[in-house]
């Protein structure tokens, strides 16, 4: 193996995990979430030579993201219309993991899938914010790297999306209320 | 109900505030209950999200595919290195667990160190995380190499001005490599050196002075939690993740 590829493998891959999550959370199944990670550590590998000591996380998570926009230009050039956001309940569900965590109760999963449909249900731009400041713990600068609006855009989607996952997570009780706590 | 001050709560929940910024916040919602309840409603959902929510990884199909798309890539590009092989370095059995995650770490240290010039303000955060940088550079990491404390502790006796707390938490996936003497902070600070996984944690050590313990923070992807026992200050500083740093430092407390 070359240095270049070592290289590569020792900066960027331990980020695989988090850009592998970022696209679950943007794309429309799990197929698709892995194409797009597939593409964007090619295109990263690609670009290498151009990193220069930013933050290798924000950075291979923006590549992430513009491989997510370009496939779902893709999609919608060949005529694929994705189903309107909104009522997409299955997407949060099929990001369970497959190994079975023996700690889990049959509670702590149905607040897990709970949280996953309201979070899932969330328009994208509410969704990404959410995933990358509370799951990845980016600080909004890299946020507005990523996500390729202004640090002020960052905060009020942010503030927005909290509410809405809030509100959201309140009616279910109401509705459901041994589902969430 | 929201108050004009709501966004800046919010940063100053995000950790984007300054310490003065912080303080003025803090004020604020003591008199604010719309703020107050702000404050309440982002613990929640942040915890909700952090503990509920399903943190898939990528499964092991995806990464193989994907290492395999790399030897393609590698394979068209860059033919010319497909040439022989690179004489293999011969580390000896101890570097070889040691080194396996550390080459990486380290040279991303140095990117990040040397090329983002972050703004960085607090001369002791500044210290530690250099000194965790260059610790991970080949050949810095350990002064001592042992895992038996009763080798390491008596180390420091004549090589720093402090003797910090040493033990061994193999059992719990920390193990103790060696110690380190560092010079920071106008001292000779002692160093114990773990190893979690492929991690390295530095455990610095210092006397404590007038000013206060510093707040467990991030800087450059390095988390640093910082602990008082005695009259010493320990640092933890590693790239693990946060619960797993804490966790070796609650052993550390524990242990007094």
């Amino acid at each position: 193996m070359d240095d270049r590829r070592r290289c590569f493998e020792a900066l960027v891959l331990p980020h695989l995990d988090a850009a592998y999550r970022f696209a679950r959370w943007l794309s429309r199944s799990p197929g698709d979430a892995d194409d797009v990670v597939q593409e964007a550590i090619l295109r990263a590998f690609r670009g290498f030579d151009a990193l220069r000591g930013s933050d290798v996380k924000a950075w291979l998570l923006t590549i992430v993201k513009n491989c997510h926009l370009t496939a779902l230009k893709q999609q919608q050039r060949r005529g694929f219309v994705p189903l309107p956001e909104e009522h997409d309940v299955q997407d949060g569900e099929a990001m369970i993991a497959t190994t079975p965590d023996p700690e889990s109760s049959s509670v702590r999963r149905d607040e897990r899938r709970t949280l996953d449909r309201l979070l899932s249900s969330l328009p994208e731009e509410h969704r990404e914010v959410l995933v990358l400041r509370e799951l990845e713990e980016m600080d909004y600068r890299a946020i507005a790297a990523v996500t390729n609006v202004p640090i002020g855009t960052v905060m009020s989607r942010l503030a927005r999306a909290r509410a809405a996952l809030k509100a959201r997570w309140l009616k279910e009780a109401e509705r459901e209320p041994h589902a969430v706590r | 109900m929201q108050c004009a001050e709501s966004l800046r709560v919010q940063a100053y929940f995000d950790g984007e505030l300054d310490a003065l910024s912080a303080a003025d916040v803090e004020r604020h919602s003591e008199t604010c209950a719309a703020c107050r309840e702000l404050l309440q409603d982002l613990h929640q959902v942040r915890a909700a999200l952090r503990e509920d929510l399903t943190y898939a990884s990528a499964p092991p199909a995806l990464r193989e595919r994907i290492l395999h798309a790399l030897d393609e890539e590698c394979g068209i590009k860059n033919p010319r290195l497909r040439g022989p092989r690179l004489r293999r370095w011969r580390p000896q059995p101890f570097w070889t667990g040691a080194f396996s995650g550390i080459g990486g770490t380290a040279l991303t240290a140095g990117i990040v160190f040397f090329f983002l010039a972050p703004p960085l303000t607090n001369p002791i955060l500044d210290g530690l995380v250099s000194a965790h940088v260059r610790s991970l550079m080949p050949d810095h990491l350990i002064d001592v190499v042992s895992t038996d404390r009763h080798t390491v502790k008596p180390w420091f006796a004549g090589h720093t001005d402090v003797s910090p707390v040493v033990a061994d938490f193999d059992g719990q996936g920390y193990r103790l490599i060696g110690g380190r003497a560092d010079y920071f902070d106008g001292q000779r600070a002692a160093v114990v050196v773990y190893q979690h996984g492929s991690h390295v944690i530095n455990v610095f050590s210092w006397a404590a002075d007038q000013r206060g313990l510093p707040n467990n923070t991030t800087r450059n992807g390095y988390h640093l939690a910082f602990w008082k026992t005695g009259n010493l200050v320990y640092c933890a500083v590693s790239d693990t993740a946060w619960d797993e740093l804490l966790g070796l430092a609650r052993l550390l407390q524990d242990l007094n």
